[in-house]
């Protein structure tokens, strides 16, 4: 048990990919040299498949976007309303990068999200604009108001909510992450061949897309209460 | 001092009884309402994978503690 604690240890730490030599070098942690890639790939990507778009789609290609793309929009629509369409793009760049970072565990890099300091930087971006949000559609006044709704008794609560939804959300990505990579981890010990493969089908890639999917959902959700 | 870390690391995955019923009552139910209102499945199981993604949570704290306390007891 000592030996596995260890390694599971070493995994938890966050190691230095590589320093960059300036002001007396600045350690780049592995999480966000993957992110980095990550980043350069989804830029990749969008620019080769949104070259020259028709407005009648002749390739498959637009076609297959167009569909993810009004995929998207109808999702989020349908949870924010019609108010909520400035938010989109946000919240499917965050949908499209969780889902990256949970998948590229299978190329047999260290996925970012399983970094507590990845998945809290995002709940907090998700604070952030959940709080704007309501201060956006309702007005300061409102939005310091709408902390006594609906009854003034309650408003140490909802104060705490400002604290507890980011936790919430930085700790059930990052705990989903970890426990499938862990659970991965302890069978690959007991079988190294073939018994992971129907287990990683499951928690690598089935669990990454819904943790990804519950992700931008929670906080659309939050988004939504916020600015009613 | 080992044993005593391995047996609350173990409690403190209890936490998982209590996702494990809650999310077999909500698949229970789903799979009522589906069965009652065919139609209605996609909004059905939008509920039910929050349901689940909110009492899955739990268990998810019971892990990372229990994963704590081997880490930084054991």
């Amino acid at each position: 048990m000592g030996n596995l604690a260890e390694e599971l240890m070493a995994e938890l730490t966050c190691e230095t990919a590589f320093t960059i030599p300036v002001f007396g070098g600045i350690p780049i942690p592995e999480s966000v040299a993957v992110t980095w890639a990550i980043m350069a790939f989804l830029l990749i990507a969008s620019v080769l498949l949104t070259r020259n778009l028709k407005i009648v789609p002749t390739g498959k290609r637009q076609i297959a976007l167009e569909y993810c793309v009004t995929f998207l929009n109808d999702f989020f629509t349908g949870i924010l309303g019609e108010h909520g369409k400035r938010y989109i793009p946000y919240l499917s760049t965050v949908l499209i990068y969780i889902a990256c970072a949970n998948l590229i565990g299978l190329l047999g890099v260290k996925p970012p999200t399983k970094d507590l300091n990845v998945t809290a930087g995002l709940a907090i971006m998700s604070i952030v604009l959940i709080e704007y949000c309501g201060i956006y559609s309702k007005g300061v006044k409102g939005f310091i108001k709408s902390f006594a709704q609906p009854m003034p008794i309650i408003t140490p609560i909802n104060i705490m909510e400002i604290f507890i939804k980011p936790l919430s959300l930085c700790m059930r990505l990052f705990g989903n992450v970890l426990g499938a990579f862990v659970v991965m981890e302890l069978i690959k010990i007991i079988m190294p061949a073939f018994l992971p493969i129907p287990f990683s089908m499951y928690f690598d890639i089935f669990d990454g897309l819904i943790q990804a999917y519950v992700f931008v959902f929670l906080t659309s959700l939050f988004m939504k209460e916020s600015m009613e | 001092m080992s044993t005593m870390v391995a047996i609350g690391a173990g409690i403190a995955v209890f936490t998982g009884i209590g996702a494990g019923v809650g999310i077999g009552i909500a698949t229970a139910k789903a799979a009522e309402a589906i069965a009652k209102q065919p139609e209605a499945e996609a909004k059905i199981s939008k509920a039910l994978l929050l349901g689940a993604a909110l009492a899955e949570a739990t268990a998810i704290y019971g892990f990372v503690i229990a994963l704590l306390v081997i880490l930084f007891l054991g």
